[in-house]
């Protein structure tokens, strides 16, 4: 286990370091640079400026001060929040972005498997049909219809919710979380569905019955388990959904989390922002992949033995 | 006493009727052995009545005093918990795979009534004979061999001191020495709690000497039933008597075999090596310096029990499988790794697996996958002759026009390994690698096939590698003998011979058990 956990992470670190250098490379040969406004600066000024923050040096050359500047911990100065560091930036937004994301996939979780395990239970009747539709309908409505379609309920109509930015206590996270998980929960349910559909057709579970187990306790104690292997699986690209996905929700929402600053960061091509918050999230999804891989071996045990 | 016993059972799947009329009894103490082929409704009969299957069972169903055709839900439940245990046929997937063998036991024990503790539980696996057994409580199943396991579902049938013991087919998916040692365990406990058997089986020789009485099915109904040794020794239905005749013996007469001609396949010392499983450095030798020749038109068996290696050297010999060192030869020529094989020698050697129906692609039609090996390995041939050719081979192994157009999945298990035969000697192959092609099927199905190969081999002077672990079915085809053993070949020659005067010990045991 433990094993498994150091081979993965030494194995991200090769991949983090790609994923650097692909998005430092195409971001450089797209075309502007940071210090292009719409009134442009006077070629003078611009040199300077161009001076100081190392952008006259060679490709290769900026590239490898961003690495090892980037191995002491240090993101670099923002290039157009002038006054702030990438790490102040990040720190800023990143509380918001994980607070939603995590609390999504969460809710996710929750909506997902217990839909997903009503229909896979009256599999065939009306109530399994109905749920599969709406799972169907939650997967194909993106977030930006979504979240307006419940401010605009919520918020305006009802007037329950704050429609925008943080307000007191918690109720500023409802809408949000709930537009960012409807489309993850669906596709979980649909997951947990066909995944207990296949378990419970097997041998075990047939064993279980011969022990004279009760249904709802072969449901849990012998089926679920093997059943949510490919909900697992899922996890890693939900969780990158989810991060990409929030930077619709944040701006429809007005919330100053990382995504709003990675759009900014790649409009206003302020280089070193766009990589510290790509590097946070290459890193965040390499997490959750691997916190993926070990929920696998908790839940079938077989998957330990690769 | 009378246990249990079923009156005129009937039991109906989505309007039909899959199973009719059968009465059953089985008395306290004893085993009544249930044989058919597969689709004879045997396993519906034994489980249907608890609710274990989809279907519905009508008739009268009494299990110690209990009406189980009216049982309430929490009756039924209590019928399987206390008074039944259950065998079933896959060791492999019949324990939940999450849970531990401690946690199974103990829930099965719970069930009951008991609860178990530790040193009970360890108590209950050495009595089904599983060594280890305080180490074992804390394994997940996987980590257990198909006889571990198997030994761990009887450990937890038997738990909770149950009166009836079902047993579904609980030993063909195990070798034959496994099969034998299985059974005697099941008639040790039944002495031993007086526990009554109902035991399904499609193998008529591995219910002889444990069953009392017997009952033979075929599409649902019973053709015949009696105390087991009168049933066989004087059977009165055609369908007895030709079940009987299909069940391979070893005292049968030997057979009438075929001329064999000049040696065609030699191994020079092949060693097959393979790495250890998980993150343990080191290698293990799955097959060590094997030595064997087939001559044309000679059929060469190669037994084994389970692990012995006796698969790993069949494909090594047919180019499907790794080779570590050493050389094969055919006609004295080297055959290289399979890679490196021409498609001329890759053409000679064929092999024939045990799941018929698994290893036919479900998507293609019979004659497709039949012509597959000629459009790769003979493409000299063009279409025209490519189909006259494929159509024959189907005529040769007994599949008529009517065959060519259905899928794998609609065939039966015969008819599927005739489709895989067909596939293997339709390039003109000179050699067939046969691993364990007969073992899947009913004994029916399964003596046709050996009588077909027998045929092809006359008509066609092929070679044949016959594996298996069943030596009595070997014998009805073979005209040589290979034992097997942890990798290392113990014992070769005649098959006569070897049969009438084993010299080695792993070869005894498996006579013993055949």
């Amino acid at each position: 286990m433990l094993a498994l956990i150091v081979r993965r992470l030494l194995t991200a670190i090769p991949t983090l370091l790609g994923i650097i250098l692909a998005s430092f490379f195409l971001m450089r040969s797209a075309p502007g640079g940071p210090f292009d406004g719409e009134r442009p600066l006077p070629p003078e000024v611009q040199e300077a400026l161009r001076e100081t923050y190392g952008l006259d040096k060679p490709l290769w050359e900026q590239a490898w001060i961003y690495i090892s500047r980037l191995l002491q911990g240090d993101f670099g100065p923002s290039l157009v929040y002038r006054d702030f560091t990438v790490t102040e930036l990040v720190a800023q937004g990143l509380p918001i972005s994980l607070t939603l994301g995590g609390l999504a996939i969460l809710l996710a979780l929750l909506i997902g498997v217990t839909a997903g395990l009503f229909a896979a239970v009256k599999a065939g009747k009306m109530i399994d049909k109905s749920i599969m539709m709406l799972a169907t309908v939650a997967t194909a409505l993106p977030t930006f219809v979504t979240g307006p379609a419940l401010a605009l309920f919520f918020g305006l109509w009802l007037g329950l919710l704050p429609v925008s930015g943080r307000g007191e206590g918690m109720a500023w996270l409802i809408m949000p979380v709930v537009a960012l998980a409807l489309p993850v929960s669906g596709a979980i349910a649909k997951l947990t569905r066909a995944g207990l559909a296949t378990v419970l057709k097997q041998d075990h579970i047939r064993t279980a019955r011969a022990r004279g187990l009760p249904e709802t306790k072969i449901l849990f104690k012998h089926g679920l388990r093997p059943a949510l292997v490919p909900v697992a699986s899922y996890l890693g690209p939900a969780a990158a959904g989810l991060l990409t996905g929030a930077v619709v929700v944040e701006t429809v929402f007005g919330l100053p989390g990382l995504g709003r600053y990675f759009v900014q960061g790649a409009l206003n091509r302020d280089y070193p922002l766009v990589l510290g918050v790509v590097t946070l999230y290459a890193a965040l999804i390499i997490l959750f992949n691997l916190f993926a891989d070990l929920i696998y071996g908790w839940l079938d045990p077989r998957m330990r033995e690769e | 006493m009378t246990l249990y016993a079923l009156q005129n059972l009937t039991v109906e799947i989505a309007g039909n009727q899959l199973v009719q009329d059968v009465s059953l009894e089985v008395e306290a103490g004893q085993c009544t052995a249930i044989i058919g082929a597969s689709g004879s409704g045997k396993s519906l009969t034994c489980l249907t009545p608890f609710g274990l299957n989809s279907g519905s069972a009508i008739g009268s169903m009494m299990l110690d005093g209990i009406d189980l055709s009216n049982a309430t839900a929490a009756e039924m439940r209590s019928a399987r918990s206390q008074l039944t245990g259950f065998v079933f046929q896959q060791p492999m997937t019949a324990l939940t795979p999450h849970l531990t063998v401690g946690a199974q036991l103990r829930e099965a024990g719970a069930q009951g009534g008991f609860a178990f503790t530790r040193s009970d539980m360890i108590q209950k696996l050495e009595r089904v004979g599983l060594s280890r057994a305080d180490e074992k409580l804390d394994q997940f199943p996987h980590r257990l061999s198909g006889g571990e396991r198997q030994r761990v579902l009887i450990a937890a049938a038997i738990a909770h001191n149950p009166k009836l013991l079902i047993a579904d087919e609980p030993t063909s998916a195990l070798d034959a020495a496994l099969r034998s040692e299985i059974m005697h365990l099941l008639d040790e406990l039944r002495a031993e709690h007086g526990l009554g058997m109902l035991l399904v089986s499609h193998d008529l020789a591995s219910v002889e000497g444990h069953a009392d009485q017997l009952i033979v099915m075929d599409q649902g109904s019973v053709v015949e039933s009696g105390p087991v040794a009168e049933v066989i020794a004087n059977p009165k239905q055609d369908y007895t008597k030709r079940l009987i005749a299909a069940t391979p013996r070893l005292e049968e007469p030997p057979p009438v075999l075929s001329d064999t001609g000049e040696i065609v396949l030699e191994t020079s010392d092949i060693c097959v090596e393979f790495p250890k499983p998980g993150w343990r450095r080191g290698k293990v030798r799955a097959i060590e310096d094997a030595n064997i020749t087939v001559r044309q038109g000679e059929a060469l068996a190669i037994v084994g029990g389970s692990g012995s290696g006796k698969s790993t050297l069949g494909r090594a010999i047919a180019g499907i499988g790794p080779v570590t060192s050493g050389s094969i030869f055919w006609e004295n020529e080297l055959l290289p790794e399979r890679r490196n094989r021409s498609l001329s020698m890759r053409a000679l050697i064929q092999p024939v697996f045990q799941d018929p129906v698994a290893s036919l692609d479900p998507q293609w039609k019979v004659s497709d996958i039949v012509a597959e090996p000629l459009i790769n390995l003979r493409s000299e041939i063009l279409k025209p002759d490519r189909i006259i050719k494929v159509q024959q081979v189907l005529n040769e192994v007994g599949l008529g026009d009517e065959y060519h157009d259905r899928s794998p999945t609609s065939l039966s298990g015969g008819q599927a390994q005739r489709v895989a035969i067909a596939r293997a000697i339709v390039a003109d192959s000179h050699m067939l690698v046969l691993d364990e092609a007969t073992s899947a099927l009913d004994p029916l199905v399964g003596a046709e096939i050996l009588k077909l190969l027998a045929q092809l081999q006359r008509e066609k002077d092929l070679s044949i590698i016959f594996i298996t672990h069943d030596i009595a079915a070997a014998r009805r085809l073979c005209h040589r003998i290979v034992v097997l053993d942890e990798g290392h070949i113990v014992e070769a020659g005649n098959m006569g011979d070897v049969l009438q005067n084993p010299q080695n010990e792993t070869t005894k045991k498996l006579l013993a058990v055949s």
